[in-house]
């Protein structure tokens, strides 16, 4: 809403930007990074969703009127701008203790310890890149910096990454300035968190853990990369707890999924990263928000179309309010990642089933009845009743989600079978899987390849035994 | 004895860069509303509908000559064509004669 807001101001027309009062401390932190930090806003007190419709209507009449009327007919008070460091400043000077309190107090970490990043450090990872320090990757929001590769060494330093690790967080802010993944919308009151997925050979050239407890904390490139995107997010994109983020919940970051690619290829699918538009055996990361996870304990049998119901479960289980990513202004967004431990696609494979065999038995049974899907809508989410006969009929949603107006029949969750994606890794034997719940568009998923510096065999080496 | 520092010494760098915005003018303001037309743009959130209509209530008693577009006019400002939306916004206003804009909802 701010950067509608925004846009208005700038196209010479003056706002009034109506905020409810939790958001109010978003609102102006915000309006920084855009550029207009004198925006003025008409608070709704409370919450709407939480009042009455008198409730609502009195809270509008008596405060937000008048201080609509006061947002388009008074001139707003003169804005400053705030005196910063530039990249290359040294910022503090001391020891190991004051450096990470120094860097707490100004609100620079997560509340750990970093890893002080001095000149020595930082070029130790600029070696591992061949892109100038200063070329700029793009523009983040909210806070509207410039996503530079310098800045990637010095988080990168921070948050305990090895020098090696450089290509991989290059790529990874690559997808993060991506507008196709959305990261201004990170500090969203769902709170969902980001998924980074590796493929290709570096999994294992770097020592990333893909087998048992893929996605605990315990290896350092998982975790320290893990950390990096969350640090990067707060530094360079804004996103600070209290301030632009306005998760009601949170996670921590989440450590770096690496597909098991030995079991894919003995199995013949394809990796995680083809569905990305990459060639199998090529170096990526693919990221997404999702906002929670279910683990699926024991998904028995041999036989493809007994065990895959059980997912298929879970898929249209998950949807609940998310169903606003199907319908609506961000129809056909979800994209829920399943992971399937080794000895599961192994199974499934060894039935002769592909990924997209997977993909299409899911696709047909995570299905609800078409009354609940509208009642979920209706009841579920603070947006506008939809119909999916009408949604049809206008053309903003296929056909399948109206084949008849029997109000018991089954409609999809997904809007085609290639949007469930699917990676492979976890305990090699045991039969567990793990689906991620879509953010949809607000985190939507994005791959990119990772560019490895001409000289990394010898880099790699020299490192190794550094 | 007096007590080993083993703490280090450093001298860190800066984790932020620089903004790449520049403070930027607000649109001016009118004296009033009378015989202005304001737009709504809404992102679909938090009972928007009853809410712009609620607002037209009380701008009509305090300006009887205002007028609304409404945000049906514009589509959702936090869809996934938010940036196509809002670079359509200046032409669509102008097209419109809208002088003002309220927008919502949350923030």
């Amino acid at each position: 809403m701010l950067r509608a807001s925004a846009a208005c101001e700038a196209a010479g027309i003056p706002t009034a930007s109506l905020v409810c009062e939790g958001f109010v401390k978003q609102f102006a932190a915000t309006s920084v990074g855009l550029g207009v930090p004198n925006i003025p806003h008409a608070l709704m007190p409370g919450h709407p969703s939480a009042q009455s419709e008198e409730e609502r209507r009195r809270n509008i009449l008596e405060t937000t009127v008048e201080q609509v009327i006061s947002n388009l007919t008074r001139a707003p008070a003169a804005a400053n701008a705030q005196a910063e460091p530039a990249a290359r400043d040294i910022f503090f000077v001391g020891g190991f203790q004051a450096v990470n309190r120094h860097f707490y107090e100004h609100g620079l970490n997560d509340g750990l310890p970093i890893v002080p990043p001095t000149r020595l450090a930082v070029e130790a990872f600029l070696r591992f890149t061949d892109r100038d320090p200063d070329q700029v990757l793009g523009v983040i929001l909210p806070d509207s910096r410039a996503a530079t590769i310098w800045s990637i060494a010095v988080n990168g330093v921070m948050a305990g990454c090895r020098p090696e690790y450089m290509p991989i967080l290059v790529a990874l802010v690559e997808a993060m300035v991506d507008h196709e993944y959305g990261v201004e919308h990170s500090g969203n009151t769902g709170g969902g968190e980001t998924l980074i997925l590796l493929n290709g050979p570096i999994v294992k050239q770097l020592g990333f853990n893909y087998t048992q407890g893929a996605l605990r904390d315990g290896f350092l490139p998982n975790t320290s990369v893990g950390r990096f995107w969350r640090l990067y997010l707060r530094n360079v994109a804004g996103f600070l707890l209290h301030q632009s983020d306005k998760a009601t919940y949170g996670d921590t970051w989440r450590v770096v999924l690496a597909e098991n690619e030995d079991v894919i290829s003995r199995i013949g699918w394809e990796p995680a990263s083809v569905e990305s538009g990459f060639a199998a055996g090529d170096n990526t990361v693919t990221i997404a928000r999702y906002l929670s996870g279910i683990t699926l304990a024991s998904v028995s049998g041999t036989e493809p179309a007994k065990m895959l119901p059980y997912l298929a479960d879970a898929l249209a289980k998950q949807a609940s309010w998310k169903l606003t990513f199907t319908v609506g202004p961000h129809g056909g967004t979800l994209r829920p990642r399943l992971v399937l431990s080794p000895i599961i696609a192994e199974t499934i494979a060894k039935a002769g089933w592909s990924k997209l065999d997977v993909k299409r038995f899911l696709f047909e049974h995570a299905r609800i009845p078409a009354f609940e899907f509208e009642r979920m809508l209706r009841d579920w989410t603070d947006r506008p009743t939809w119909n999916l006969a009408e949604e049809v009929q206008r053309e903003r949603l296929p056909k399948l989600f109206h084949e008849s107006d029997d109000p018991g029949r089954l409609v999809p969750v997904f809007w085609k079978p290639e949007d469930i994606l699917i990676a492979v890794a976890g305990d090699p034997l045991r039969t567990n899987a793990y689906a991620f719940a879509s953010n949809g568009a607000v985190g939507f998923p994005v791959g990119k390849r990772i560019e490895l510096p001409r000289e990394w065999d010898r880099l790699l080496g020299e490192s190794a035994q550094a | 004895m007096s007590p080993v520092n083993d703490d280090g010494h450093y001298e860190v760098f800066w984790p932020r860069t620089a903004r790449q915005t520049q403070l930027r003018p607000l649109a001016p303001r009118a004296h009033t509303l009378d015989g202005k037309t304001v737009a709504q743009l809404w992102n679909y959130m938090f009972y928007g509908a009853e809410v712009f209509s609620w607002l037209e209530q009380g701008l009509k008693a305090r300006f009887p000559g205002v007028r609304f577009v409404s945000w049906n006019e514009f589509g959702s400002i936090h869809g996934t064509d938010e940036r196509t939306v809002l670079a359509g916004l200046p032409q669509r206003f102008k097209e419109l004669g809208v002088d003002a804009v309220i927008s919502g909802m949350g923030s």
